[in-house]
């Protein structure tokens, strides 16, 4: 578990004329065990956000702690593609984020493919496995770390509906059984409502314009009635807030 | 693969008509005897008979010759000459092409300068480093050079575009050590364009050094293939050129092949020989399909 504090940040790309704001003052505060999603339209500044929370990009203002315990915490990455090296083997792709190939690192690589299924594939190149598989294995990468926070950028916007569902469960599983603090990235209201206790709502022009508490048991079924009246009353406000038309 | 064979029992000599390696195998023996009947009918004194040049090159193989070297001395000579050029080459390209994918000016400076490079002929390259060096080892060994460098800059420059920013992005989110990351990220994706220049330079080289050798060495492979033109030995001429193109096929299946196979392993292509052996089939049915939609459109049209 961690806490994420984001204080006045902004991020520019580009000078002058062609200077593109991603981020206009954002803050945010989460921690402990909770899921929180981030949703918004297409090139409102979501991945920017991660990008720069991970350490990928530098902010142009602002404040950023990501902390465990008073000290700076460990992240996990789990990216819209599976970014695996292909030229290594899964249990390989695994290890490479480690810091060192210990017999202890290779058990837990082994334990976390289980998780995701994939424990009799690790000798496999990447390319040798579906889609799904891959993706599973990018999510195996991120866990097996153990980090104290884990960031995902759409994950499951590349699979086909049925994959994505069954992952959807798995990640919601994993994240119940190791009581992460995780932040997900996506543009689908129905799969942030599926898995989330809290949605952040991200305009165009990189701001915050909602946060919205989702309070509803989990496991949620998105054929449910309340899981389904949840997102209805989600996009409701983004109607609101003038986010769908434009 | 068992299912394929499962799904096709085929009897066995259709199988081998149809095989890719039967008709690989049938057509040097086709070249041979159209060689030989034409040696029969054409009755020319330029062109040997198959025969001949056979016992000439069986000759060769034995080290029985006139030549002032042998088939392995020549070959070994050039071949010498082929990678001391080529590592030169790629030394200088490695450089060159670093700079031009990393420095946007420094590529615009020179990329058509390479392309210019690159249209050079070997021809072209020979004669004027006979001219400049004379004879000797210097004319072949630039000539390999000239012809190699640009290959291996383009490669290169190929290399470094194309270099996987989202691997490097996942390495940093994840906080790998630098050297980890040139180690397993940076090398491996530069591997294919080094392999490319690598052939291709090769391959390139080879042709350019013969020719150097021709004009402006007085050993080599080059030379000797000159030497029994000189002697008017047309067995030895096609005898050597044979040759060439049998150290062009080891080098190219013996060496890259193999290599390349090794360090490409992870590539997903493991079921070749199945694709190859389904190939004819699917081309078949797309074929009847094809017929079967013109004579539907004839019908109705």
């Amino acid at each position: 578990m961690a806490d994420i504090r984001v204080e006045h940040l902004h991020k520019e790309f580009g000078t002058g004329v062609e200077k593109v704001v991603a981020l206009d003052d954002v803050n945010l505060d989460v921690s402990g065990h909770v899921f929180v999603s981030v949703v918004g339209p297409s090139g409102c500044g979501k991945s920017t956000l991660l990008n720069v929370l991970t350490g990928i990009e530098n902010p142009t203002r602002g404040k950023v702690e990501i902390t465990h315990e008073g000290r700076d915490a460990f992240p996990g990455y789990v990216f819209q593609s599976p970014r695996l090296l292909p030229w290594r083997s899964v249990m390989d792709n695994l290890i490479f984020v480690h810091k060192d190939r210990s017999k202890e690192t290779r058990e837990r690589c082994r334990r976390y493919l289980g998780m995701v299924g994939l424990e009799d594939r690790g000798s496999k190149y990447p390319g040798e496995l579906s889609g799904g598989m891959q993706q599973r294995v990018g999510i195996a990468r991120a866990f097996s770390t153990e980090p104290d926070v884990l960031f995902m950028d759409e994950p499951f916007s590349h699979l086909d509906a049925i994959t994505a569902r069954s992952l959807r469960r798995e990640l919601h599983d994993m994240w119940k059984a190791t009581k992460k603090t995780v932040l997900f990235v996506t543009h689908d209201v129905g799969e942030a409502v599926e898995l989330s206790n809290r949605i952040v709502v991200f305009a165009k022009g990189g701001t915050i314009k909602d946060d919205i508490t989702v309070d509803l048991p989990f496991p949620r079924d998105p054929a449910d009635q309340d899981v389904a009246i949840a997102k209805a009353d989600v996009l409701r406000k983004f109607e609101e807030l003038d986010l769908i038309a434009t | 693969m068992a299912v394929a064979a499962a799904s096709r029992p085929a009897a066995w000599p259709a199988r081998i008509i149809r095989s890719r390696r039967t008709a690989r195998f049938l057509f040097p023996l086709v070249v041979l005897a159209v060689w030989q009947l034409a040696f029969m009918f054409l009755e020319t004194a330029v062109l040997p008979s198959p025969g001949k040049v056979l016992s000439f090159m069986w000759d060769e193989v034995r080290m029985d010759t006139l030549s002032r070297h042998t088939l392995y001395q020549s070959f070994a000579i050039s071949l010498g000459r082929l990678i001391v050029g080529f590592l030169i080459a790629l030394a200088i390209g490695l450089v060159i092409g670093l700079l031009m994918g990393l420095v946007r000016p420094i590529e615009y400076f020179l990329y058509d300068v390479v392309v210019v490079v690159l249209a050079v002929p070997s021809l072209v390259w020979a004669l004027i480093t006979g001219l400049l060096f004379g004879l000797g080892n210097n004319a072949p060994i630039v000539t390999v050079i000239g012809v190699g460098i640009p290959f291996v800059i383009l490669n290169v420059l190929e290399g470094v575009k194309n270099s996987p920013k989202e691997l490097f992005d996942m390495s940093r989110a994840f906080r790998v050590p630098r050297r980890r990351v040139v180690r397993h990220v940076l090398l491996p994706s530069l591997m294919p364009f080094f392999f490319a220049a690598l052939r291709y330079g090769f391959a390139n080289g080879w042709k350019g050094l013969v020719l150097a050798e021709v004009f402006a060495s007085t050993n080599g492979a080059g030379w000797t293939i000159r030497y029994w033109y000189d002697a008017h030995r047309a067995q030895g001429v096609l005898g050597y050129a044979l040759f060439f193109v049998l150290f062009a096929l080891i080098l190219e299946r013996g060496v890259f092949e193999r290599v390349s196979r090794y360090v490409f392993r992870w590539r997903p292509q493991a079921q070749l020989e199945v694709v190859e052996e389904a190939v004819p089939e699917a081309k078949l049915k797309v074929a009847t399909v094809e017929a079967e939609r013109m004579a539907a459109d004839r019908g109705t049209g």
